[in-house]
């Protein structure tokens, strides 16, 4: 028999007559695999996925022209920057007088995608039929308590208002106004859009990368961060992230290490094997590399489904809580195998030095 | 001869012992650490969530329409309604008083400013800078800056007077962009008719405010004479996120329903409390902020729970297959006994005393470890501890007693299976 059909046939029969032992060890390093390719998947996502939730908070971005309104050049550049990452949508802005002569500020936009934006609003349909106006709550109170159409004037224009539907957004100076379609605004203001309300995806860098280009490109009007959305998308993604990290480091070290004490317990039991090998003559290189190959052995065979289930774990986590999947990262597989491949040697080599220093004879004996 | 084969059985197998220990204690300080972060998560959450403003907005119920473009109040300070200020600190004897953060009056008024000769027109604005205040027994400290926390200053916060300041220019906030047209800057005087304002510093808020002259309400409400007047108010409260049974109307719900919809820290209960303290006001939910973060709210303690969850039952397969494994060593010692003469009985009890004392000791250790490791997280990255409640004690303690009996269970129902002969020949 040759020495490596000798030494697989050590191996295999090693893990093959203590079934059981082997088992230990498999699912001592299948839990740190799974525990470690779980937390490193969903960290890996998760400033895209939370960054996401914010999206609902609606316009983080407000683009100021002062010198009149925002030209179709300027608007186009602003469309160009935002592109498939988040819509921008130009806003005029008017006072007119309703009935009673009461004062309103009256918008002029495309409707739909200002609903869409401000996906918090609570809407109540009166008429969903095309057309009509979008009416704050107040102002419907105000003007409109049975839905009835109604007069605005504007200068010497007049247009009647027939609304669509009347939304809460519970910010006083939201629900006191009317918005318009943008080209029923313009016929009876004759303004156009001064104002872009601008929505950015993605995470906070990204935020601030299309904010100063933003800038770079339209130096003639003002865009602002509305900080208040800003800052707290970057606080809670930011603390969310390192709490992420720090517990998952916290959970995969503490069972790394728990994992490892199973092993060493496990090699240290087996010092009648190693005194018996080296009683029949093998050499103390021959037994560590034995001892070795059988934990680097063990380690691969419980990583790779380690690594499936964490992946899986990772991808219900997102499915579950997220509504949407957080996939698998297979450039985490090198590095979850190579990490428990070496845990498991440190921790089963270490000890060996230990019995080297034990006679065989000693041992053997019982002592 | 029990308790004697149990203290031998520590005192000898040391190495063991110790490993197997570690094992416990590691996996036990893995369920500590996780329960806590996890269970304080949605505390810290809401709290930085609550960093991005007030939820809560009351204005008078008799009010004309506010006419407000870009940030900037157009609405004459004649016109419309206003809340008494004195009825405010009302707001800190609802029921949910504790859960009300803080809050901040507004009086606007456009008004103009001579600097040098030179005069410009902007919307002077009146508020809470941190103004205590005292409601019964209990005195606070409310106003923009803790509510509006975004909000940045160069320079220094005026104090907030409670009048017109004697002998001295009363200190004022410019929004940034205004003293940009302007070229403000902290320590420059303005006029206002015939009174003198001092520039304390320069405000950043990223929104209407930046160009507008903030002064302290009192200074505002002489100005404008509008005593004990505020135009309007913004809470913020810490709320629970809004479920369905929020949603309902409380007039339509049964006795007892309505008392737990009262009872509960709902953005619309609070409302509704805040609307019976103060006269004459409409309360409603800025939706903008309360519905959104009650979302990212959930997700993110979602996700910790279900972390926490693969965590502890990682930790449980950890320490359950540390136990199985010691046990499993440990055959030729059941072979022994059972050729003495014990009984199966007796061996399992021997194991699994020994495992349920390794479980109170490293669960022990593993719990204070675990604390330790939560607090330290709290503290690095919220800037606040994390709490363990001692139900936690209890509940480690259990769950690693439990899963220890489990891992043993089976490992000690194996070792007992072989033929003491045979375990003793070194066959099995």
């Amino acid at each position: 028999m040759s020495r490596f059909r000798l030494f697989l046939r050590l191996l295999v029969k090693a893990a093959w007559v203590r079934k059981d032992r082997a088992l230990t060890a498999l699912v001592s390093v299948g839990v740190v695999a799974t525990m470690a390719t779980a937390a490193l998947t969903v960290y890996s996502d998760l400033e895209n996925k939370l960054s996401g939730e914010f999206r609902s908070f609606g316009a983080n971005v407000v683009i100021t022209s002062h010198r009149g309104a925002l030209t179709r050049a300027e608007i186009d550049q602003i469309r160009a920057v935002v592109a498939n990452r988040g819509v921008a949508i130009p806003v005029a802005y008017a006072i007119a007088l309703g009935p009673n002569n009461a004062k309103v500020v009256v918008g002029g936009t495309d409707l739909r995608s200002l609903r869409d934006l401000n996906a918090w609003w609570s809407i109540r349909d009166t008429n969903p039929s095309a057309g009509g106006a979008l009416i704050g709550a107040r102002a419907a109170e105000q003007f409109t308590p049975t839905g009835k159409a109604f007069d605005i004037t504007f200068g010497a224009n007049s247009l009647q208002i027939r609304p669509q539907a009347v939304y809460v957004s519970g910010l006083e100076e939201d629900d006191s106004r009317i918005y318009l379609d943008q080209a029923a605004f313009t016929a009876l203001t004759g303004v156009d859009p001064n104002y872009a309300l601008v929505r950015v995806e993605g995470r906070p860098t990204d935020i601030q990368h299309a904010i100063d280009q933003l800038s770079a490109r339209l130096p003639d009007v003002e865009v602002d961060p509305v900080r208040q959305i800003t800052e707290t998308e970057a606080a809670v993604v930011g603390k969310t992230r390192s709490l992420v990290l720090a517990s998952s480091a916290v959970v995969v070290i503490l069972i790394m290490l728990s994992m490892a004490a199973t092993f060493t317990s496990s090699v240290l039991e087996q010092r009648k094997d190693f005194a018996v090998m080296k009683a029949l003559g093998a050499s103390n290189r021959a037994v560590l590399f034995l001892f070795a190959s059988e934990a680097a052995l063990l380690a691969l065979a419980g990583a790779v489904p380690g690594f499936l289930a964490g992946s899986g774990l990772a991808y219900w986590i997102g499915r579950v809580n997220f509504h949407a999947a957080i996939l698998p990262q297979p450039a985490l597989l090198i590095p979850v195998l190579v990490g428990s491949v070496v845990l498991a040697l440190l921790a089963s080599t270490a000890p060996l030095r230990l019995l080297d220093e034990i006679r065989p004879a000693a041992i053997l004996r019982g002592e | 001869m029990f308790l004697r084969l149990l203290f031998e059985s520590f005192r000898r197998q040391k190495r063991r012992k110790t490993l197997a220990l570690l094992a416990v204690a590691l996996g036990t300080s893995v369920a500590t650490a996780m329960i806590a972060v996890g269970a304080g998560i949605g505390d810290k959450v809401s709290a930085e969530l609550r960093s991005s403003g007030a939820n809560l907005q009351v204005t008078p119920i008799e009010d004309t329409l506010d006419v407000n473009i870009g940030g900037v109040d157009l609405k004459p300070a004649s016109q419309g309604a206003f809340i008494s200020e004195s009825d405010l600190p009302k707001m800190k004897g609802i029921f949910w008083r504790r859960n009300i953060l803080g809050f901040a009056p507004f009086l606007t008024d456009q008004r103009t400013f001579v600097k040098d000769g030179q005069s410009f027109q902007a919307e002077l604005i009146g508020t809470y800078f941190a103004q205590p205040l005292s409601y019964g027994n209990e005195t606070f400290t409310t106003g923009v800056r803790s509510v509006n926390p975004w909000w940045k200053v160069e320079g220094a916060w005026p104090p907030d007077y409670r009048g017109w300041p004697q002998d001295e220019p009363a200190q004022v906030l410019m929004g940034s962009k205004l003293a940009a047209q302007y070229g403000l800057s902290a320590g420059d005087h303005l006029e206002i008719g015939a009174r003198k304002l001092r520039v304390s510093g320069i405000v950043n808020t990223g929104g209407g405010e930046d160009l507008a002259v903030l002064a302290p309400l009192h200074v505002v409400q002489d100005i404008t004479g509008d005593q004990n007047r505020v135009r309007r108010v913004v809470v913020s409260a810490l709320t629970k996120p809004e479920d369905a049974f929020a949603r309902r109307d409380p007039d339509k719900l049964s006795p007892a329903d309505r008392d737990r919809w009262y009872c509960s820290p709902y953005a619309n209960s609070i409302a509704l409390q805040i609307r019976e303290a103060i006269p004459n006001v409409r309360v409603e939910q800025i939706r903008q902020v309360e519905q959104n973060q009650g979302k990212v709210l959930s997700e993110v303690s979602g996700m910790m729970l279900l972390l926490t969850l693969a965590a502890l039952l990682a930790a449980a397969l950890a320490v359950s297959a540390a136990m199985a494994a010691t046990i499993l060593e440990r055959r030729q010692e059941v072979g022994l006994m059972k050729s003495l003469g014990a009984s199966n009985t007796a061996v399992a009890t021997l194991f699994l005393t020994e495992g349920g004392l390794m479980a109170l000791a490293g669960g022990a250790v593993g719990f204070a470890v675990g604390t330790a490791m939560a607090h330290r997280i709290g503290q690095t990255i919220f800037g606040s501890t994390i709490s363990v409640h001692p139900v936690v004690l209890a509940v480690v303690i259990c769950t690693a007693l439990l899963v220890t009996f489990l891992g043993s269970a089976a490992a000690v129902r194996k070792a007992l299976r072989f033929d003491p002969a045979v375990v003793l020949r070194g066959d099995a």
